[in-house]
């Protein structure tokens, strides 16, 4: 890896041109498991990102937040390695470990010495084939998820300003929940439910793991063959039917907390990862807010000192999704007139478009943050794995260089006056004083 | 997300080689080049061709204990470094730097001041030279002076939002007193609301100097070239007076137990600090600490995590830490829960700490300990912005490669007889210090169990003096 990638320097502007997708081999085993392997000696290091694909789009009002659940009962005990074993063992070979979910997917990462891989193979093995759901660990876990989706309320006035524009935004669809869950469902489902969940989404059909650095490709197999072949494929889950409808009007919310001065939110409806339009909007999300030079941050936080802070937020998701505009308002001014402010820049952008240099600068910031993502280990398993899960293949990866290049300056001005709509618009504000 | 847990490492400063590591077992920081121009300016190089890209560190005599009464100056003057130069406006500097995905920052810390910068190799020229330029000729424009002040101020008070924002500097005020280790990084509003583009000229003209100060540079290029170009850059960086070090007075310790009540009225959650003296950066039992320190609070199985959310889910996650300046340190217990279990969890903490003292760490225990210290080093030191923070950490801490190429030998010689000893001699017993964020209503009364209690409203601009 590390010879490949020195070849950058040679050809700097193809982003990506060097890193072969070939590096990364394959297998798939008879369960449907599938592997993606990168070898990579740089440090004596490896780590095991497994994707399955089950979220908060998964659930349904009155098991809302489960997928997040599961993900902290998937430490709490299986046969051989009973409830804590799984930490402990993997401390004591000197790994450690985390996880995520979110709307779409919920991950799995272990990060170890390389020596300690059949260890990692065997803890993963044991939940995954035989997780042992307990209900005094039940009990516990749902003290530690209502800590954890308060603590994120009470230290955040964002996740609090974005839970309350996609609830608004998501109506029928699955997005309209937040990935935590709500209170009284996190105290109110029950094992049944979590042993629902195991059996449908916790299959090896269900996942894909992605490995990364100092092993070999060959061992790799012969483990994944050892550990987790004989644990049987189960019945593709049932697709997803609750599917977002169309947005045909303005919408806002306003959430009363006590701030220093109010947050502003706008989330205008985008397509998923899959669109093509994806990666034009990536790159107008950029234009906007990367860095001080870019369009919102420009004019509003430098020139006109409306915001104290301004940020786009925008990702790649299986459903459609929302391209958020989040602000604080600066001491003094109004929300409205920030507000106002940001749509004059948007509107700029659908009249006259962009310059050829931003659409430049946006690419040469698109490199740099490639070679950041690949500097380490971890940042490529967890960039291969997103690209294999969110875009159908992780060769999709190694094709996004071209795929940002060929977005044009027409490009950006059309996806911005597709998709920046004042009827598929919902703005949130969280403010200290509201109207009676 | 399972947990976020504290990176104690963060502070550890410990690199091991990408590249000579891999295969010898032993663990040794790559080769680097350390020169001191005429001007006294330290210049590390460490070559890393992964990646076509360079990550600059440089540090500065121009922390925050240096702003006497104008806390805040250090930060201010900081961030006004980016905001004009001799040759270029903010807004040339910011679309010259975007323009081809470098980043450069400037910061104040508690004790120091820092640039860090990342671009592509085939950049340097022109980043290196901007980077030259705001080290060097900084205009401290009056008019951005005020943009970013007024920036500053707005971040002050959304701090004051969250309780996890704001605990640190509460436990300094608590634990340094009147040492200047107690001043807060960013300043209060009150105090920065009075400062000038002067002061900052003038701050900037006493602790911005060569002298005293290092850069690190780590990537992509060639050591000869790179350690030409930089005295060609830095050479006239004019010499000055190393500022009077404040921070070597000594630190008074706690003579009986203090409780810190931050009113948040309203807080659903109590965010809470357990806490005494630590030790500053060049205690010799540095390696011996933090293994034992995970045992006790570093790592997910860790006692506290264990106890406080494991066993009986009070809280998302509890950890424990030293934190490590060059004159003196603090040790803390972190955790929060909701309101009605404050007590419990506040209970919980101390009994974990007394097991600490009256159990001990057995062989097993520890075993782990070191292997999870041991194995989680690689991936905190595999980035060319790692090591660069590390060399200027060596750099400011006085430490060299001997402590990184020793460290595995270090961890693997603790014993439990050792473990025991710095339990005994580091981990506070009595006098405990608290701070607690929090609805004073609900919990006054049993802030009380724990010590005199001193009151204050999160939104008020300063604590008292203790």
């Amino acid at each position: 890896m590390k010879k490949v990638l020195s070849l950058f320097l040679l050809i700097s502007t193809q982003l990506g041109a060097q890193t072969k997708a070939d590096d990364v081999k394959t297998f798939t085993l008879k369960n449907g498991m599938k592997f993606l392997v990168l070898e990579d000696a740089s440090i004596p290091n490896a780590n095991m990102y497994l994707f399955y694909k089950v979220g908060s789009r998964n659930e349904h009002p009155g098991i809302t937040g489960l997928s997040h659940f599961f993900e902290h009962m998937m430490f709490n005990g299986a046969k051989k390695y009973g409830p804590k074993q799984f930490d402990q063992v993997m401390e004591y070979n000197g790994g450690s470990n985390n996880a995520y979910t979110t709307n779409d997917v919920t991950v799995y990462t272990n990060w170890f010495p390389a020596s300690s891989m059949e260890v990692i193979f065997d803890l993963e093995a044991d939940r995954i084939s035989s997780l042992s759901i307990d209900s005094v660990m039940v009990q516990s876990e749902r003290g530690v998820v209502i800590s954890e989706r308060s603590t994120g309320l009470e230290n955040s006035p964002w996740r609090l300003l974005s839970e309350n524009i996609e609830a608004t935004s998501f109506q029928e669809g699955a997005y309209h929940w937040p990935v935590i869950g709500y209170e009284p469902d996190i105290k109110n489902w029950t094992k049944e439910d979590l042993e629902y969940y195991f059996r449908t989404y916790y299959a090896p059909n269900n996942c894909v793991v992605v490995m990364s650095g100092a092993i070999k490709f060959d061992a790799v197999k012969a483990m994944a063959e050892k550990y987790l072949e004989r644990i049987p494929a189960q019945p593709a889950p049932k697709p997803v039917h609750l599917l977002e409808t169309p947005q045909t009007g303005e919408r806002r919310i306003t959430v009363q907390k006590d701030v220093s001065a109010p947050y502003l939110g706008i989330g205008y409806r985008v397509p998923n990862a899959k669109s093509d339009d994806y990666f034009a909007l990536d790159i107008l999300s950029s234009i906007l807010t990367n860095g001080n030079s870019s369009r919102l941050y420009s004019a509003l936080v430098d020139k006109k000192q409306l915001a104290s802070n301004i940020f786009t937020s925008f990702s790649a998701t299986f459903d459609e999704n929302l391209f958020g505009i989040l602000a604080s308002t600066n001491r003094g001014k109004k929300a409205e007139d920030l507000e106002k402010a940001i749509y004059e820049e948007l509107e700029k952008i659908r009249k006259d478009g962009i310059t050829a240099n931003e659409l430049q600068k946006v690419k040469n910031q698109k490199l740099i943050e490639f070679y950041n993502q690949i500097e380490t280990i971890n940042g490529k398993s967890n960039n291969i794995g997103t690209y294999e899960v969110f875009f159908g293949d992780y060769r999709r990866m190694f094709d996004a260089p071209a795929l940002y290049n060929k977005v044009t300056v027409d490009d950006i001005k059309r996806v911005a006056n597709q998709y920046f709509k004042k009827s598929t618009r919902t703005v949130g504000i969280v403010e200290t004083n509201v109207e009676d | 997300m399972k947990h976020f847990f504290r990176y104690f490492f963060l502070l550890l400063g410990v690199c091991f080689s990408a590249t000579v590591f891999a295969q010898s077992g032993t663990f040794k920081l790559p080769a680097y080049e350390k020169t001191v121009l005429k001007n006294g300016l330290t210049i590390y190089l460490m070559e890393q061709h992964e990646v076509p890209t360079i990550t600059l560190s440089a540090v500065m005599p121009a922390g925050a204990i240096y702003d006497k009464t104008q806390n805040g100056l250090a930060t201010m003057t900081a961030s006004a470094l980016m905001t004009g130069t001799a040759r270029m406006t903010k807004s040339k500097l910011e679309e010259e730097l975007d323009f081809i995905g470098a980043s450069v920052d400037a910061y104040a810390s508690k004790e120091s001041a820092g640039l860090s910068a990342r671009f592509a190799s085939k950049d340097r020229d022109k980043v290196l030279g901007i980077v030259r330029d705001v080290l060097l000729t900084p205009t401290f424009d009056e008019k951005e002076f005020e943009k970013e002040k007024a920036l500053l101020i707005a971040g002050l008070e959304q701090a004051k939002e969250s309780p996890r924002n704001v605990i640190g500097n509460y436990f300094d005020q608590l634990s340094y007193g009147s040492h200047v280790y107690a001043n807060p990084e960013s300043g209060k509003v009150s105090t920065v609301t009075k400062l000038t583009a002067a002061d900052a000229r003038r701050f900037y003209r006493s602790n911005y100097i060569p002298n005293g100060s290092a850069i690190a540079l780590v990537g992509d290029f060639n050591t000869r070239e790179m350690k030409v170009k930089l005295e060609s850059l830095f050479g006239a960086w004019v010499k000055g007076t190393v500022p009077t070090n404040l921070a070597n007075a000594a630190v008074q310790p706690p003579t009986s137990a203090k409780v810190l009540l931050v009113n948040k009225s309203d807080a659903k959650e109590t965010t809470f600090i357990i806490g005494g003296p630590g030790v500053p950066r060049s205690n010799p039992d540095y390696v011996a600490m933090e293994v034992v320190n995970t045992v006790f609070g570093g790592r997910f199985t860790s006692w506290l995590n264990d106890e406080l959310r494991v066993n009986t889910g009070l809280t998302y996650g509890a950890n424990s830490s030293f934190s490590r300046l060059k004159h003196a340190g603090t040790f803390r217990i972190s955790t929060f829960t909701a309101t009605k279990n404050t007590e419990a969890a506040m209970d919980t903490a101390i009994k974990v700490l007394n097991k600490l003292h009256t159990t001990g760490i057995d062989e097993k225990t520890l075993t782990s300990a070191k292997n999870y210290v041991k194995g989680g080093l690689p991936p905190r030191y595999e980035t060319s912005g790692q090591l660069a923070g590390l060399l200027t950490s060596m750099f400011w801490y006085g430490f060299d490669e001997s402590f990184i190429n020793n460290f595995q030998k270090n961890v693997d010689e603790l014993t439990v007889a050792k473990a025991k000893e710095i339990v005994q001699k580091y981990y506070p017993k009595n006098n405990l210090q608290f701070i607690m964020v929090g609805n004073a209503e609900a919990i006054r009364k049993i802030a009380a169990k724990y010590g005199t209690v001193t009151e204050v409203n999160i939104k008020d601009d300063s604590v008292k003096t203790f």
